[in-house]
């Protein structure tokens, strides 16, 4: 479990991908997310993807994007199934189900190389409520949190006999009770104390705080900005008027 | 009873948890685990319950590897009290929680009571027998995990720093309660930062830095050498500093207490 988490989670790094302006980066993963919607055959798909994987190598975040992959099997696993009992259409159901991996590549590439404190800054710059960018943060800032919470109550579980592997699907499922109680219990109390925290050091004082860093975008991150917007352009006109092979 | 068999555990990203550590606990020893944060110590207790396989090496438990057993079956003969209470507390009465694991081993219904009956009695939370143990204060929390642990009499406990958030009397209290269960045969090993808590206990002491074992032996002989606790980043029970100070110290006895502590705080017998 803990394995499968690290795909998603940040971690930093020093890798020119990392160094992006992490608005930039979004808009990358904006536009990968739209031109896998837009693909229409297995070939496009599989370009996509493949580029998709090139950013995570130069990012040397490739092992923890596999990690997604292998995540968004299992759901992708389903999807094909479903679709295929309902069209009876293989290669269908297969590009559908490999949209799912590729949608799943597309925005863990932005989160997993941008610190809570970058996705502040970008939420900032689309003028979103301060205490919605603070909540959000805060979210995924937990996350890993959460993660080591729920290993460690499992941890203190199996140590008192609970076997979490074994019985049918309901038994199982039964069985996460004793793990999910502390969970959500551990997790409103540390809101809680969050929240007190907070108000104890001024949160909310004044109406617009200032900012220990201020993002500016140097020449090279438009460069790559202006770069993605040109080849998100040219793939998805040659989606539609070059490659004929779509098999939607 | 436990053994460690040059034992190394590599963490995923890397880090080095435990080196080569090799380590025999008799049945019946009592065992204390000290060292800074970081020096491998509840590594090596989840090593004992089957929670964390090694890398390279063995660890057996009653001559069998932990490899080959799950960690609920090895439970019922290992018991673990760990470190934070909210880990573990989701009932909605606190006798329902102590009861959690006794039906999880199919203990009968009668035996459950029992048990339950003497774990509150013996950790003072008969009062709160219906509450739920969400409400309960931390210290409160903390004893009624050793109480959940001890319902069903595993042969080994392990207590993962069982003084956090306890007072001086339920201090004094949880190592009376330690004593009573070496005096029983219990095979009992405590992770502790507390080094005063573990000096009156007087267990076998193993200290851990960096996740090798760099000093093992009696409290009396581990706690007075301070090349050992020094390199380790443990700090040594204030009566034996009292004392070595003392011993150390040339001429007469003092007057009064303001004196010794004068002489002390100018640094006497360092």
């Amino acid at each position: 479990m803990m394995w499968l988490s690290q795909g998603f989670i940040f971690r930093r790094g020093t890798s020119v991908y990392h160094r992006i302006d992490p608005r930039v980066k979004l808009l990358i993963s904006v536009l990968l997310f739209v031109t896998v919607l837009l693909v229409r055959s297995l070939y496009e798909l599989t370009g996509i993807l493949v580029f998709m994987v090139t950013i995570a190598a130069v990012a040397t975040v490739l092992r923890r994007v596999a990690r997604t992959m292998a995540f968004t099997a299992l759901f992708s696993a389903f999807i094909f199934v479903l679709n295929f009992v309902f069209t009876r259409n293989a290669e269908t159901s297969l590009l559908y189900a490999a949209r799912f991996i590729a949608i799943v590549v597309s925005t863990s590439l932005f989160f997993i190389t941008t610190s809570p404190d970058e996705l502040e800054q970008v939420m900032k710059t689309f003028r979103l409520p301060r205490d919605v960018i603070f909540a959000f943060v805060t979210a995924v800032r937990f996350i890993p949190v959460m993660f080591l919470d729920t290993i460690q109550i499992m941890d203190a579980q199996k140590s008192r006999g609970l076997e979490l592997e074994k019985g049918n699907v309901i038994r199982r499922v039964r069985n996460m009770i004793p793990v999910l109680i502390p969970l959500v219990v551990n997790s409103v109390v540390r809101s809680g104390e969050l929240a007190e925290a907070m108000e104890s050091r001024a949160y909310g004082a004044v109406a617009r705080p200032t900012s220990l860093v201020e993002y500016k975008s140097s020449l090279s991150d438009r460069a790559v900005a202006i770069a993605a917007v040109v080849m998100f352009a040219l793939t998805a006109y040659s989606f539609y008027y070059i490659l004929p092979s779509a098999v939607l | 009873m436990i053994e460690l068999q040059d034992v190394t555990f590599v963490h995923q990203n890397g880090v080095r948890a435990l080196d080569g550590v090799s380590l025999k606990i008799d049945s019946g020893e009592t065992v204390g685990i000290v060292g800074e944060n970081g020096a491998g110590k509840t590594t090596l207790v989840k090593h004992v319950t089957g929670l964390l396989k090694p890398t390279s090496g063995k660890v057996l438990v009653d001559g069998k590897s932990t490899g080959e057993t799950s960690t609920a079956q090895l439970s019922r003969k290992v018991g673990v009290a760990f470190q934070n209470p909210d880990h573990q507390l989701f009932s909605e009465s606190v006798e329902e929680e102590m009861a959690f694991a006794l039906r999880n081993f199919g203990f009968p219904a009668e035996l459950v009571e029992q048990r339950v009956t003497w774990g509150l009695g013996l950790f003072g939370l008969e009062e709160y027998r219906k509450s739920s143990p969400l409400v309960l204060s931390g210290g409160e929390k903390k004893r009624l995990t050793l109480a959940c642990i001890l319902a069903w009499d595993p042969e080994v406990v392990i207590l993962d720093e069982p003084t956090v958030g306890q007072d001086s009397i339920q201090k004094e209290k949880l190592a009376g309660t330690i004593r009573m269960l070496a005096s029983s045969g219990k095979t009992v090993v405590v992770v502790s930062h507390d080094i005063e808590f573990l000096w009156p206990v007087q267990p076998r002491v193993v200290v851990m830095k960096a996740g090798r074992i760099v000093g093992d032996g009696p409290a009396s002989r581990i706690m007075q050498d301070r090349d050992i606790l020094d390199s380790a980043r443990v700090a040594q029970p204030q009566l034996v500093e009292f004392y070595q100070s003392l011993r150390a110290r040339p001429g007469k006895p003092f007057v009064d207490p303001l004196d010794a502590r004068r002489w002390l705080e100018g640094g006497g017998g360092k």
